[in-house]
């Protein structure tokens, strides 16, 4: 099915009659948050151990639906990415959005073969304590501990969550000299980041 | 010429090591010294000691450059403790770079380019201040006139004092240009996936979902939100509709449509 039919099939799915084989919303049991809550599967991995399903790296090569990946700690990784795989970019994306020399996150199940098959995988995705030294047309000159960096403001993407209420398109109310967290996408290799969220006091 | 401009300096280096030493004497000493590379130089215990005595050398040396009579000692010696100074900061660089310098200021700056400019502008005042022949230089306007520039290089290489002029000038200058305040409005997709994720529907799913969010699109006043999920029959995909402009998460609805198994991409 082609990207468009098969949105309007799940727009159907969700918004319009119940398609053959979709299971309702009603099917999932209980609303009630403590009945969705009880159910957590336990955490397998020990503390102090290493995360099986969780790899932390930069690519170094991609062949079809493949990523090789290069820990800090220099272990190598194998990533199978699949058609349920998310995928982070700035935004949500596709895997094609993956480029040797990206920085990745990626959880998913071990297989035994030793690669990952992956759930969602985020990339270049930063997440700083700043202050905003500067404000530009479309960029925020940032301060991480002594180190300047610039963010970018993403017209259509770029949010801003002024003291926790729900997010908005309006950067206006960022001020100069104050504290702030950001979500973004590094550009690899650079101090410039693509912002996604930005979260400050307002 | 060069006697003239000698005899300017050592009001620099005075003036700016009196201030400094207000700094290290003054009631946030001990805080700004535990602050600085001090405390891994010396250890903890040393780190406040050394810097208010660090403070006295400063203040001693500062007004008996400052005070007449001139004595050419006296800017060999703020040669000697500006390239000490020099020294510290390559230290601080290397060994502690979170840590600030302490110098000018209570606030905490990590070492980088701009201090080892502001020591190092000092070290060639003081190194010209040795060519000094009197106390008050010939010219006096002309020599004030020198000292405000320098003091300016000086407070322009500080970046402690940032707060006190440039951020305010920087604010000043976004309120008047809003260099913001032309990005189309419109619904981020954060605010959807924040309303999703205070919702009963999600809370219902969440137990099922695998992935992040795998696609959005809009449809009329719902925004859909798709993520891959996991059921007792196998692979699905849940699709979450939120409402679009308003902020009504008990209206949202989900739905769990079975997938065949993922292929590689």
């Amino acid at each position: 099915m082609d990207p468009l039919g098969r949105r309007r099939f799940l727009t159907s799915a969700v918004l319009g009659t119940t398609a053959a084989g979709v299971v309702g919303a009603s099917a999932l049991g209980s609303f009630a948050p403590e009945a969705a809550a009880s159910p957590r599967p336990a955490l397998d991995v020990g503390a102090g151990e290493l995360d099986p399903n969780f790899v932390e790296g930069r690519i170094i090569g991609i062949t079809k639906g493949l990523l090789l990946v290069t820990s800090s700690d220099r272990s190598m990784h194998r990533i199978h990415l699949t058609g349920a795989t998310s995928v982070w970019k700035l935004r949500p994306t596709t895997s094609d959005a993956a480029t040797v020399g990206d920085g990745l996150y990626a959880r998913g199940v071990r297989m035994p073969d030793g690669t990952l098959a992956a759930d969602a995988v985020w990339l270049n995705i930063v997440n700083l304590q700043v202050h905003i030294t500067s404000i530009g047309r479309s960029v925020l000159h940032l301060d991480h501990r002594g180190d300047r960096i610039v963010g970018h403001v993403v017209a259509g993407t770029t949010a801003a969550v002024y003291n926790s209420t729900p997010a908005v398109s309006d950067l206006s109310l960022l001020q100069v000299g104050k504290h702030a967290q950001v979500v973004g996408a590094w550009r690899p290799d650079t101090n410039e980041v693509d912002l996604a969220t930005v979260y400050a006091a307002a | 010429m060069l006697d003239w401009l000698a005899g300017v300096q050592q009001f620099l280096v005075g003036g700016v090591l009196v201030w400094a030493s207000t700094v290290k004497l003054g009631t946030g000493a001990p805080a700004a010294a535990r602050r600085s590379a001090l405390r891994r130089l010396v250890g903890e215990r040393f780190a406040v000691v050394a810097y208010r005595a660090v403070g006295v050398v400063e203040l001693l040396l500062g007004a008996l450059l400052v005070l007449p009579p001139a004595v050419v000692v006296e800017a060999y010696l703020a040669t000697a403790l500006l390239a000490g100074m020099l020294g510290y900061l390559a230290y601080a660089r290397l060994r502690a770079p979170e840590s600030g310098c302490g110098c000018l200021g209570d606030t905490q700056v990590p070492v980088r380019g701009r201090a080892f400019g502001r020591v190092g502008f000092l070290l060639v005042a003081a190194g010209l201040a040795g060519w000094s022949t009197g106390w008050w230089p010939q010219r006096p306007l002309a020599a004030v006139a020198l000292l405000v520039l320098e003091v300016a290089v000086v407070v322009a290489l500080s970046p402690e004092l940032d707060r006190r002029w440039l951020l305010p000038l920087r604010r000043w200058r976004v309120r008047m240009s809003h260099p913001l305040g032309s990005v189309p409005a419109m619904v981020p997709l954060e605010s959807s996936v924040q309303q999703l994720e205070r919702s009963d529907a999600y809370r219902a799913a969440v137990n099922h979902l695998r992935s992040d969010l795998l696609d959005s699109w809009e449809e009329g006043d719902w925004r859909l939100l798709t993520y891959a999920a996991a059921t007792a029959e196998g692979p699905a995909t849940a699709v979450f509709a939120v409402p679009l402009r308003d902020y009504r998460p008990e209206e949202i609805r989900v739905a769990l449509v079975p997938e065949p198994e993922p292929s590689p991409v």
